[in-house]
């Protein structure tokens, strides 16, 4: 088992001139390099939650706090935030709002020159986020021209840019068109395999499906089920319970298996899908 | 098929000081009843079109006409009778200090008397499934109620033709089928919907038709299980249609569909097939 990087203990919080609490005894481990979706209704403490990871709950926006989240080894709500961002990166829905700067290329090196990195690193660090999010050709852009995918990959790519260990992508992907969305995805993807640990707050779940190991689900404060992505995602009577579509695929299986279709296990993608459905039907 | 209640001719758009038209000869027709999901990528000409539908924007070249009126001799408050349109945001909408206030600032414009205005209030917060008292602050509502307060308001006018801009914008899954089954319900008694969205699933379940618009133009037009069957071309308009219809594309490509897919009607198809064999 790798090293835990986010230690949250019997954690609670609620906002300054709220009474319900956001956040209600909420405890999980993450371990470097873990691909964690998080997923639940609105108002169900998500976002929530990633900023008293990052310490913006409860530094910058206040409230009550009580338990702990540990950042390695550092305590979210006592390290400066510019500290912890230096772990933690996290790009969130509104990517527009993020980007300020005349072109890409500015966009990810401004803050690295404020962090007063040397000249030849800076250029280090721009060179492999450009390259690693497909932004190579378009580098002197004005973020205004780009399409909604685009941006995003250039706010993912000034978090990376960081060089933080881990990557928050906070709804990062629910105002994109589906190709944009898959491009966001397909990034985080890859930032698993460079041994990334990757936090993803999500209502796509066809998407989610693809990358995550470990799927954390919360309502209204509290987690309900932290466990196996597998597990998780295709069990459709939970989901909808919640009110989540779950993948279709998994739906598909799940009316085929009421009809008496055997599975060993519901398929969670296309690819399980069409090698389960296709198994079942030459037996028959 | 009835009579078209919106009608798009050789329509061309520039916006000032930009050198490529953000609509290219766009031609379309909308039926009067009809339900349809306008979708594509960010930037592809969506809401420009939408602008003209409502007279915010006006051709630079080509006609827009709305129940046989051309768009360019109507006041944008005489076009709003017809055509309602809710905004992505309910909080870009809602300004008004109470929900009373809220409904009945459209329908006091357009000089309805005070007691249809209060029939219209009980009509549409029934419509909407919003049980909330009148006097109470929109902004003190949750999301959710916010939203049906915006389409609330927008109905109270009467329009024949709902515009929805992403439906799904700050709501979950279950907050978003809510709306869009009583925008359904609204379809059902006569209303032509018209919905953007990029949520592919909600297409599939609610529109009958698919109009996929890309770099300024019409890219594909038609019944919404016909289009999210053409997925080589909707990659290029930076659409995925949903998983059901890859999965039945590799599984069953033979067969014709008579309706949008949905997980349990591919299942059917099927168990149908097997059963067969």
């Amino acid at each position: 088992m790798s090293k835990p990087i986010i230690v949250c203990s019997d954690l609670s919080f609620v906002y300054k001139d709220s009474k319900k609490p956001a956040l209600k005894n909420v405890s999980f481990t993450i371990s470097e390099g873990e691909f964690v979706g998080i997923i639940g209704p609105t108002g169900a403490g998500k976002s929530t939650l990633c900023w008293a990871i990052n310490g913006v709950v409860p530094q910058i926006m206040q409230g009550k706090l009580k338990g702990s989240v540990e950042v390695k080894g550092k305590p979210s709500n006592k390290t400066p935030v510019d500290e912890i961002s230096q772990i933690i990166g996290i790009v969130q829905q509104d990517a527009e709002a993020q980007l300020l700067m005349t072109d890409i290329e500015k966009e990810i090196v401004f803050p690295l020159e404020n962090l007063s990195l040397p000249r030849e690193e800076i250029h280090r660090r721009l060179e492999y986020v450009i390259n690693l999010v497909n932004l190579d050709e378009e580098r002197y852009r004005h973020p205004f021209y780009l399409s909604g995918g685009q941006k995003q990959r250039v706010a993912v790519a000034a978090a990376l840019a960081m060089e933080p260990e881990v990557l928050i992508l906070d709804e990062a992907t629910s105002e994109l068109d589906p190709v944009g969305a898959e491009e966001i995805h397909e990034l985080a993807g890859r930032l698993k395999k460079e041994g990334k640990t990757v936090i993803m707050v999500e209502h796509n779940i066809d998407e989610l499906a693809k990358h995550a190991d470990r799927i954390i689900v919360m309502n209204q404060g509290e987690i309900l089920r932290d466990g196996d992505a597998h597990e998780i995602l295709t069990d459709v009577n939970f989901l909808q319970s919640l009110g989540i579509y779950p993948p279709q695929v998994t739906q598909t299986a799940f009316h085929l298996r009421e009809a008496g279709w055997q599975f060993e296990r519901l398929p969670l993608n296309l690819v399980e899908a069409t090698q389960s459905i296709s198994a079942l039907r030459k037996s028959q | 098929m009835s009579e078209a209640i919106i009608k798009v001719e050789n329509l061309c758009f520039q916006y000032p000081g930009r050198s490529v038209n953000a609509l290219q000869d766009v031609h379309l027709e909308i039926a009067e009843g009809e339900f349809v999901a306008l979708i594509g990528q960010n930037g592809s000409g969506k809401t420009t079109l939408i602008k003209h539908f409502n007279g915010l924007l006006k051709p630079s070249k080509g006609k827009v006409f709305v129940k046989g009126k051309d768009t360019t001799s109507l006041r944008t408050a005489e076009l709003a009778r017809s055509i309602g349109y809710v905004f992505q945001n309910p909080d870009h909408q809602i300004f008004a200090e109470t929900v009373r206030d809220e409904i009945a600032f459209g329908p006091k414009n357009l000089g309805f008397s005070e007691e249809r205005i209060n029939s219209e209030i009980e009509r549409v917060l029934k419509e909407m499934d919003l049980d909330v008292d009148l006097d109470e602050m929109p902004f003190q509502l949750s999301r959710g109620q916010r939203q049906r307060l915006a389409v609330a308001s927008v109905l109270a006018m009467e329009p024949s033709i709902l515009i929805i801009d992403e439906p799904t914008t700050g709501q979950d899954w279950k907050e978003s089928i809510l709306l869009m089954n009583l925008v359904q319900n609204l379809n059902d008694k006569g209303h032509t919907c018209i919905v953007t969205t990029h949520n592919m699933n909600l297409v599939s379940l609610f529109a009958s038709r698919v109009i996929v618009m890309k770099s300024g133009n019409v890219f594909l037009d038609g019944a919404t299980q016909d289009v999210f069957r053409r997925e080589e071309e909707l990659l290029t308009a930076g659409i995925k249609a949903p998983d059901v219809y890859l999965l039945a594309r590799t599984l069953i490509p033979q067969v014709q569909l008579g309706k949008p897919l949905t997980p349990q009607g591919l299942a059917e198809l099927l168990n149908t097939q097997s059963n067969l064999g």
